[in-house]
């Protein structure tokens, strides 16, 4: 593999998860993990398996919900779908990611 | 914080376990089947396209596993699995298994109900408001009406009136006594137990009533309203519920009205039924309907930020200053006074009505904590062996990569299973074990409120028992793990019978076991011989085939009618050729009332108390035959007659123990004595062989009998003596007695035997408990000592094999096993006789007859020891000794 990617830091995938699906889509586990890839230009690298544990962990918390339903190819697959607590989750997730990324960026950033 | 509905989704995720999982694989396969064909478009050849797809995806069986652990069920998946496996083990060994739960439930089911019972006994506070502000005030009295005549020398101690007049020190004060009485009813006329009170009685124990009020200060003054209060259980029973103020009530021939009705539970003093009221000053119209003596208590709440002590201190100034400078008359105040200051001039009520049983109780506790201590040391060495007997298996699975952890939780599972198990048996028990001392307790052994099974003990007895398994099943395995497992596995069958310090804490185990055992088993040989000896004790009468009755006249009936009835009772008895002797007495022998004595000055001369005892005498009323009936000798003189009545010169017949106190060195014949501050002198005309009256533990006291024909009482036992059955002689007494009056109510109806058994019943049970407390703690060491000893002769037979081999003989090998206990176990004897020899000063007051250093018991309770553990260890001693030593040879 490419090592030019960068790990996802870590807490941030749930993030992603409920982000992709936030503009009310329904997509599967690989689609989720194609989204995520093609939106941040391949840069972000995710060990794609651990996908899964976080997709169980968002349907543990009630922030997507899933149904099983057919792909393109009649192969069965798991859909998941955003729920409105979803959404609230990935407002605060992102206002706390904005707030702790711009605190780091001004110790980064020359005095 | 999970919500609900998360929880929801969980426990739904536990149920649908199996379908989630194959889900998750479905959903994992499609992925990588997706990436694997994006790489093929990409050009990869279809080997290598899998390749990546995989390891772009990482392991399968870790997001599996990460993604299960986000239910957060895997520790409840692991601990079912631990307790399934535990299970399995468990029902592999049912010996081991059903032995241990059997000791540790008993352990805590007799715990449990001794503590149940002591607790309400001792412990419980009493059932009244703040009873930690209730007193009773020593040697306060109730003045007589007519107090001067009764006590010419004046008063010499404080009365009930001082103790009100005590506003800053009492908040409150009342007097009580327990009597009986009969309630009249044409079908079924019987005996209530009576409370007979001062008006303040309810107020002072803060209780109120539940329906209508208690007494007013009017119906405690004297002569005043015949006011009745009843207890709610009588009201049930009686009048089921209704409305019953105002109603009369009939008691012993005199109209009561109903007044109130106390709440359920309250029936102090001495279960009372009902209660009516005790006058201050009280009169003869009070005390007559009770056999014309009334033991009265005087209590009190000390007032608000008053102390006991400070209450004591002020009752006994006040008293001092009543009684003036000391007079050094005998008999007189001082002697009062001295007595009330070493005992307290106010005692908590708590202690006063705990009184003799504290003792006896903190015996039993002592004997049945010994017997927890025991089951519990007991569950420990079978835990102990049961994972010694597991360290090889414990190494191996070491070494096939199970964690510590992994181990711990697995022992841990089964340790809590068999205690959870124990402790389930033994809360089971409990109950049943409490019914069997409620039914064994005699009444006056019990508490002022029921025995209950007590929460906070059985919890205390079961965290016990918890401890004893958790520590002892998983500590020994732990110190197996820590060896290396290698080791371990390599040094074969005998599992590592060398590592550790484990046979030390079993030697450790088994002699405690055996020294609390022998503490026990002296205590209980102390106490059986104790009873042995109480019993053997004479009581001066013969009581076997003699049967009583108890009769009250009604108030109002007269002098001259009571005693025609007793006398055509008399004469029935005597006719009837089956009854030897019969004849009448207000107090039986041992019966437990009557207890009261007058001030005896022999020859008209005052005597003082001195190392002879108190001046005073007991009193009963007696017809001539009493003595013949119940078998006490007549040694001088004559016994009383019908003609000794109220015309007659005024006689008594006294027993040895009055003639040796006032007239040790004359004819006690022909003497004369004043009684009870009486000014009549009495003639003695008979002294009769002496009757233990109060106890069989306590000599005779002297004894005076007036005749009955002279002031016939209210109330008395009839008496008769008879070959006959106990059931016919009794129905003959009865019908004597209905024949004389129909109307009648008759109680106590029993045997003589009888009497004396309730007398003995608290020693009885307190010493059987004990007693069978040491046959359990007995075949607990025993059990305990055959487990070492056969697991010992399991653990070595390598070694014995050897040795065999090597021409040890099956003598020598037995004498190596046997040898090694002997140790242990005369160890425990000698500690046990130790811990006896210093514990027994604590039963030295339960004891009777015997020394608390009884040499028979001392010599002969490790005997009684050794039988059972030299047997327990000879049995597997002889199994060593059968050991071949090729077949253990084989056997590796």
């Amino acid at each position: 593999m490419n090592s030019s990617r960068d790990q996802i830091p870590p807490g941030t995938l749930d993030m992603l998860v409920l982000k992709t699906l936030a503009p009310r889509r329904e997509l599967h586990g690989f689609e989720i993990a194609e989204a995520i890839e093609r939106t941040s230009n391949d840069v972000l690298q995710v060990e794609e398996g651990s996908l899964y544990p976080a997709l169980q962990r968002a349907m543990i918390k009630g922030w997507l919900v899933a149904e099983w339903g057919r792909t393109a190819e009649n192969r069965r697959a798991r859909y998941y779908r955003i729920t409105p607590a979803g959404r609230k989750q990935l407002q605060s997730e992102i206002a706390a990611y904005h707030r702790v990324s711009a605190a780091i960026a001004r110790i980064l950033s020359p005095a | 914080m999970p919500s609900p509905l998360e929880l929801v989704r969980r426990l739904r995720y536990l149920v649908l376990r199996d379908r989630y999982t194959a889900e998750l694989e479905e959903e994992m396969r499609l992925h990588i089947q997706h990436r694997e064909a994006r790489f093929r478009e990409r050009g990869l050849a279809p080997g290598a396209a899998r390749y990546a797809a995989r390891r772009q995806f990482g392991n399968p069986g870790d997001h599996q596993e990460r993604s299960r652990d986000m239910w957060g069920l895997r520790w409840l998946e692991h601990a079912a699995a631990d307790v399934r496996f535990a299970v399995r083990r468990l029902r592999h060994r049912p010996g081991f298994t059903v032995a241990t739960i059997a000791v540790a439930a008993l352990g805590i089911g007799a715990t449990t109900a001794v503590f149940s019972a002591v607790d309400a006994a001792l412990f419980r506070p009493l059932p009244f408001a703040r009873p930690a502000e209730l007193v009773t005030l020593t040697d306060v009295n109730i003045p007589f009406e007519q107090s001067t005549e009764r006590f010419p020398e004046g008063r010499h101690s404080l009365d009930i009136n001082d103790a009100v007049a005590m506003r800053d020190v009492f908040a409150s004060t009342a007097a009580f006594a327990a009597g009986g009485l009969n309630l009249s009813d044409p079908t079924n006329p019987r005996r209530v137990r009576v409370g007979v009170v001062t008006s303040g009685f309810f107020a002072t124990l803060g209780a109120a009533p539940q329906v209508g009020r208690v007494f007013t200060g009017d119906e405690g003054r004297p002569h005043g309203t015949h006011a009745v209060v009843l207890s709610n259980a009588l009201w049930q029973q009686r009048f089921g519920g209704e409305n019953v103020i105002g109603k009369p009530l009939d008691l012993s021939g005199t109209k009561y009205e109903i007044v109130g009705v106390m709440g359920p539970g309250f029936n102090f003093p001495n279960e009372s039924d009902l209660w009516v009221p005790l006058t201050v000053p009280t009169t003869d119209e009070v005390f007559a309907p009770f056999r014309g003596y009334l033991p009265s208590w005087v209590i009190a709440r000390v007032a608000p930020g008053v102390s006991v002590p400070v209450a004591s201190a002020r009752l006994l100034a006040n008293w001092k200053r009543l009684a003036g400078p000391p007079t050094g008359k005998p008999g007189g105040v001082d002697e009062f006074i001295a007595e009330a200051t070493t005992k307290g001039a106010a005692v908590p009520l708590k202690q006063q009505l705990v009184g003799d049983r504290e003792k006896a109780f903190v015996i039993l506790m002592g004997a049945t904590a010994l017997l927890l201590l025991i089951a519990c040391s007991n569950v420990a060495n079978l835990l102990l062996s049961d994972a010694a007997s597991r360290r090889r298996e414990v190494a191996l699975r070491e070494l096939l990569g199970a964690t510590r952890g992994r181990i711990v939780r697995q022992l841990l599972a089964e340790s809590v299973l068999l205690a959870f198990a124990g402790t389930a048996v033994g809360f089971l028990l409990s109950p049943a074990a409490l019914g069997v001392l409620r039914a064994m307790m005699p009444g006056d052994l019990a508490g002022i409120a029921p025995a209950e099974l007590n929460l906070r003990v059985l919890a205390f007895a079961t965290v016990l028992a918890l401890v004893t398994g958790l520590v002892f099943g998983i500590w020994p395995a732990l110190g197996t793990s820590r060896n290396d497992p290698v080791e371990t596995i390599k040094a074969g069958a005998s599992g590592g019978a060398t590592a550790g310090g484990l046979g030390g804490l079993w030697r450790a185990l088994i002699t405690a076991e055996v020294a609390l055992t022998v503490m026990l088993l002296v205590g209980s040989g102390l106490m059986l011989r104790s009873l042995r000896s109480v019993l053997s004790q004479e009581l001066g009468a013969s009581a076997d085939h003699v049967g009583t009755l108890e009769i009250s006249y009604p108030d109002g009936v007269p002098k001259a009618q009571r005693l025609r009835t007793i006398h055509a009772i008399l004469d029935r008895l005597s006719a009837d050729p089956a009854i030897q002797a019969a004849g009448v007495v207000t107090d039986v022998p041992l019966r437990g009332g009557g207890n009261v004595a007058f001030r005896v000055e022999a020859n008209g001369a005052p005597t003082s108390r001195s190392a002879d005892g108190v001046p005073y005498a007991r009193m009963l009323e007696a017809s001539g035959t009493y003595f013949k009936t119940l078998g006490i000798p007549l040694l001088r003189g004559r016994t009383l007659m019908a003609s000794d009545d109220s015309l007659a010169p005024r006689v008594a017949v006294i027993n040895m123990a009055m003639a040796k106190r006032w007239w040790a060195n004359a004819d006690p014949l022909g003497q004369t004595f004043r009684f009870g501050g009486d000014t009549t002198l009495i003639h003695v005309v008979g002294v009769v062989g002496d009757v233990r009256e109060i106890s069989l533990e306590n000599n005779a006291l002297p004894q005076v009998y007036l005749p009955l024909d002279r002031r016939p009482p209210e109330n008395l036992a009839v008496v008769a003596r008879s070959a006959l059955a106990p059931s016919a002689l009794l129905a003959r007494i009865t019908n004597a007695v209905h024949a004389a009056d129909p109307a009648q109510a008759v109680y106590n109806v029993r045997m003589l035997d009888d009497v004396i058994a309730t007398a003995v019943a608290p020693r009885r049970t307190n010493t059987m408990l004990i007693a069978i407390f040491g046959g359990i703690a007995l075949s607990l060491s025993a059990f305990g000592v055959y487990g070492v000893v056969s697991y010992g002769v399991s653990r070595r037979a390598r070694e014995f094999g050897i040795r065999a081999a090597l021409g040890a003989t099956g003598r020598n090998i037995a004498a190596l096993v046997g040898g090694e206990m002997a140790w242990i176990v005369a160890l425990g004897v000698a500690l046990g006789l130790g811990g006896a020899w210093a514990l027994s000063r604590v039963l030295a007051s339960q004891l009777f007859g015997v020394d608390s250093h009884d040499a028979v018991t001392f010599v002969a309770t490790p005997i009684l020891l050794l039988i059972p553990a030299a047997i327990a260890t000879i049995i597997p001693a002889r199994r060593a000794m059968r050991v071949s030593p090729t077949e253990v040879m084989r056997a590796e």
